[in-house]
């Protein structure tokens, strides 16, 4: 008799405590559910999650905020059903094309006008799938107005730079009396210098236009080959000049024609072959390859010049980089040129990538996609 | 005769370079400092070619542009536009407006739009 009663106060005890224990859990899982509450509810992004049943489970308000809605509007509702409307259309037609977002840019008009990053994270376990939205409006305001004041600016510095240029011109051209040989060297010199300022305000005019985003025009199919033609005649006179060696080497049948912006792929080419020439010694070789496959064309352009050296090779591509050995040569350049150039061949959706040995020489190459006309 | 050009130009030193040069070449120059006075001008002096600038103060060379190929007496007058903004889109604006030619004064030198001048006169 006794032994059961000591089980049963054991029990008791054991049940007591069981019972702490369930109280306890229950409170601290309380606590991290109101901890979770507040983070969700004051989170700067907007969060949206839907369940396994792809409906709208939650949606925090900065969420209701950015998107215009009330949760009571779209509870329950299935994603299909709201993705027939803005913004909900917008946010699905990114997760159409990429299942795992991340901070992918939507513009929404509907039902404000606003620039949004979409990320988005599926919970394998539960089978949800949450939205988080970030809004970068105001980056985007801050950025356009600075591409706007870049080229207010570019276009205003043109004005005092005609002035120059037209003012040397006609005293080169005698209109102001006749001048001695020592001043037309001078002025001839500064002539020079403000043409590069000419040059450097042209390359800092394509880049508002890369960053505005308005860069490529009108596309329009083109034979690269003759591309490549017209922008080697226009540098005839520097390759005498420098007796370089130029070779263009290409199949002989007749390219497939490719969908592009004429005048900036030939900025493209321009770009490429003048640094070549500008790179490379007198009577260098130059050597332009040019080549189709089934889904793109490829351009090459091999030089004997100087060469980029290793540790400068990552920033090539970046703006106002120069090389620290061209540099030292005194060799003119804005440092502009390859940011536009990679720029426009991937605007193009083609890569653009290069070789190069210290004083041995550089091959640049670009592909360029050939699309189904 | 001498064939008459009018530069419309609110910038007073590039406006005297150009009437400079065309003196220097033997055309007889007319001056209009903004787009009211330029209208005015080309449809009472009717010129022989005019040299028109965009940014102008009171109405913009564009609108310059669309009063003058919307007179028919002026209207077959060549406007050769010279300006600063070079954007592909006001070169096909000005051109679409019925401007001959879109030069940037930045790129091309006193002689060079001569040479386009007489080109035109031709």
């Amino acid at each position: 008799m006794e032994d059961y009663l000591k089980e049963l106060t054991e029990t008791r005890k054991a049940l007591l405590n069981m019972l702490e224990d369930f109280e306890e859990a229950r409170k601290i899982a309380e606590e991290e559910k109101e901890k979770t509450r507040a983070i969700v509810v004051s989170l700067t992004d907007g969060l949206i999650v839907l369940d396994k049943g792809e409906r709208v489970s939650l949606i925090n308000p900065q969420g209701e905020s950015l998107l215009g809605i009330k949760i009571k509007d779209i509870e329950g509702k299935s994603w299909k059903e709201l993705t027939e409307k803005s913004p909900f259309k917008e946010i699905n037609q990114l997760i159409l094309k990429n299942k795992n977002l991340f901070r992918e840019e939507v513009s929404l008009e509907e039902p404000k006008e606003e620039v949004l990053e979409a990320t988005t994270v599926f919970l394998a376990s539960r089978k949800e799938r949450i939205i988080i939205l970030h809004d970068i409006s105001r980056e985007k305001l801050i950025d356009r107005m600075k591409t706007e004041f870049l080229s207010l600016v570019a276009h205003q510095l043109r004005s005092p730079v005609s002035a120059t240029k037209w003012t040397l011109r006609m005293l080169l051209d005698g209109d102001f009396g006749k001048i001695t040989k020592k001043q037309r060297e001078f002025i001839g010199k500064t002539y020079q210098v403000n043409e590069r300022m000419i040059n450097l305000i042209n390359d800092l005019l394509n880049v508002t236009r890369i960053e505005e985003g308005r860069y490529l025009y009108k596309p329009t199919p083109e034979q690269l080959e003759d591309l490549v033609e017209s922008v080697i005649k226009s540098l005839e006179e520097e390759i005498k000049k420098k007796k370089i060696k130029l070779e263009f080497k290409k199949p002989k049948e007749k390219f497939p024609p490719v969908k592009v912006d004429s005048e900036k792929i030939k900025l493209v080419i321009d770009n490429l072959l003048t640094n070549a020439i500008k790179y490379t010694p007198s009577e260098g070789e130059v050597t332009i390859n040019l080549n189709f496959g089934k889904k793109e064309i490829e351009f090459s352009i091999k030089d004997t010049g100087i060469g980029i050296p290793k540790d400068q090779q990552e920033k090539v591509f970046s703006k106002f980089f120069r090389g620290a050995n061209v540099m030292r040569m005194g060799i003119g350049g804005t440092g502009l040129g390859l940011f536009i150039t990679k720029n426009i061949v991937e605007a193009h959706k083609g890569r653009i990538w290069f070789e190069s040995k210290k004083e041995k020489g550089t091959t640049f190459h670009f592909t360029l996609p050939i699309e189904k006309l | 005769m001498a064939k008459k050009i009018l530069i419309i130009e609110d910038d007073k030193f590039l406006r005297e370079l150009i009437s400079r040069k065309l003196s220097g070449e033997g055309f007889d120059v007319a001056e209009a400092v903004d787009g009211e006075e330029g209208v005015k001008k080309i449809k009472e002096d009717n010129p022989d070619l005019v040299l028109l600038d965009l940014i102008l103060p009171g109405i913009d060379g564009f609108e310059v542009l669309s009063k003058i190929k919307e007179d028919p007496k002026a209207s077959p007058i060549p406007i050769i536009i010279l300006s600063n903004l070079g954007q592909r889109e006001e070169v096909e604006k000005g051109l679409k407006l019925g401007a001959i030619d879109y030069l940037i004064k930045a790129h091309f030198t006193p002689g060079e739009i001569i040479e386009k001048i007489k080109n035109i006169l031709k």
